[in-house]
């Protein structure tokens, strides 16, 4: 039994059926990859493990926990143990780089503001972000704001963080760092990381354990070794970047 | 653990050319009433947290400025040229009808304190300023702001609803007051140049009693309150990109629209009963 559970998850959005019966589990401490097209369905579905979208039909489990129904107010402490790096970093534009990261701590902690300026401190220095502590979002480009981004969902330390496309649009120096930052949270603080990507380079680097979504519904699980030598041609195809092939684009 | 519970939805039964019917015509009636519900929903929670919610005075001042100080040119043409085309048209009438203008400012002012100042103010921040807050909220939700807000324990209505709210209904009543100045000035000026009517003729308040004042607030305060409720409602419940957010805008003025008129039939019709009980 994993950690986090979803089964048999349906999710339509009037007549586009973007999840279609998905089952999968993921356990606990590792680094879990979800990959497949865009428009698979693939930030729909971990957004339902944290009450942003609700499921048509199935269940959801953390932990054992039926999180399926719970009220908005009742997904608080799930959101307080499950952070979300979002794919548009999603950094308020009217607040600076310590406030953005303060924000969240603040909301879900009984902590003094001089706290949470300290607690927010911390995590921008873990990212390399201190020294910009008091500037706008809008100052940065798309890799420095990821990493505020990355910092923030790490203030409250999480036990379980999704990654929504971490290394997409930033260079491949911060790319290797973010890659090393998921790689190091699950080998010494315990955190389950669940990682949609794209990036291959990611993908067949520190994932512990990759599923591939395809039309809705679950085409592969397994381990990277599963993956390279599966002769699924869908999956062949995707991993290989290939632009001829069976998968409907 | 034990077997879940699914909710699986059941096999789909192929579609006839009679269900197809059915459900064409089911469709818009289904949508409108969940438009509806959404919009009742937003304003009850938008009612719990002004109560309940921490008051954001620098976001408020920001919409009071976007909503109210933004607006004035454009409520000074508009509200500035309707009153000066309905006193040359209204005064041109009443020559050849009675040929006295005696009453014209005093029943004009009526007409713009019961109807058309808030209405027409309403409708022109309807325009502006509704399809700002649909897109400025849609863009949010695109650009998952709004879900990173519902993470950090924060909620969306609370932040990016209530400050709207209360501009914009602050900004309706002061809006409606300024057209009511500008309109009947304008109106003034026509008359004195088109009709060579004195000026201290046309401002006339024998006609206006508390039943017009206080049906003009009634509505200006409620189109304040509806306008950015029905706008916020359009664009938090974006989805499908920035052709969303397009679709969200157009809502946001068609659904504002229909609400100030819709507002404007019950309160009308209220005032009037209670006049005629009264009278």
């Amino acid at each position: 039994m994993g950690t986090i559970e979803f089964h048999d998850i349906y999710k339509s959005f009037g007549n586009n059926h973007v999840l279609r019966g998905v089952d999968l589990s993921v356990d606990p401490g590792e680094v879990f990859f979800i990959i497949g097209q865009s428009g698979a369905g693939k930030s729909v579905l971990v957004k339902h493990l944290i009450g942003l979208l609700r499921p048509d039909g199935g269940r959801i489990y953390l932990d054992g926990q039926d999180v399926t129904d719970l009220k908005e107010k009742e997904f608080y402490p799930v959101r307080k143990r499950c952070a979300m790096v979002f794919q548009n970093s999603t950094l308020f534009d009217s607040m600076t780089l310590l406030e953005n990261v303060i924000l969240p701590i603040r909301k879900h902690m009984d902590v003094t503001m001089e706290e949470a300026r300290e607690m927010a401190s911390e995590k921008l220095k873990l990212v390399g972000m201190l020294r910009y502590a008091d500037r706008f979002p809008a100052d940065f480009g798309d890799g420095m704001r990821k990493k505020v981004a990355i910092a923030r969902a790490l203030t409250l330390d999480p036990e379980f963080v999704i990654f929504d496309e971490p290394t997409t649009g930033i260079d491949p120096i911060s790319a290797a760092m973010v890659d090393k930052l998921i790689r190091h949270l699950s080998d010494n603080v315990g955190v389950t990381s669940i990682v949609i990507s794209h990036d291959l380079r990611s993908i067949f680097g520190i994932a512990d354990r990759i599923a591939m979504l395809y039309q809705g519904k679950l085409r592969l699980d397994g381990t990277q070794e599963d993956f390279k030598n599966t002769d699924d041609p869908i999956v062949q195809q995707f991993i290989q970047g290939l632009p001829e092939g069976p998968m409907e684009v | 653990m034990d077997a879940p519970t699914t909710t699986s939805p059941q096999p789909r039964r192929e579609p006839t050319n009679f269900r197809e019917f059915l459900g064409a015509i089911g469709r818009p009636f289904v949508e409108v009433g969940g438009t509806v519900r959404g919009i009742f929903s937003v304003f009850g929670l938008t009612l719990y947290y002004l109560v309940r919610g921490r008051t954001r005075w620098k976001a408020i001042f920001e919409q009071l400025h976007e909503v109210g100080n933004r607006s004035v040119v454009f409520i000074a043409v508009t509200l500035g040229f309707l009153g000066a085309i309905l006193i040359y048209l209204a005064g041109f009438q009443a020559l050849q009808i009675t040929g006295d203008l005696q009453m014209l400012g005093g029943l004009f002012l009526q007409l713009l304190l019961r109807e058309f100042a808030p209405t027409i103010a309403a409708m022109m921040i309807a325009t502006r300023v509704a399809t700002g807050m649909a897109a400025q909220i849609g863009s949010m939700v695109v650009t998952e702001q709004v879900d990173a807000l519902r993470m950090s324990a924060a909620q969306p209505i609370d932040y990016l609803v209530v400050p709207r709210f209360i501009a914009t209904t602050i900004m309706m009543i002061v809006l409606t007051i300024f057209a009511v100045l500008v309109a009947y000035s304008a109106g003034a000026l026509t008359a004195y140049l088109s009709f060579g009517l004195n000026v201290r003729t046309f401002v006339d308040m024998s006609f206006i009693g508390w039943f017009d004042v206080l049906l003009g607030l009634s509505k200006a305060l409620a189109y304040g309150m509806a306008i950015p409720i029905v706008a916020c409602h359009a664009g938090l419940n974006v989805f499908g990109g920035s052709e969303g957010v397009g679709r969200a805008t157009t809502a946001a003025v068609v659904n504002a629209s229909l609400a100030v008129v819709i507002l404007d039939f019950i309160i009308s019709g209220i005032g009037y009963v209670i006049l005629s009980l009264v009278s």
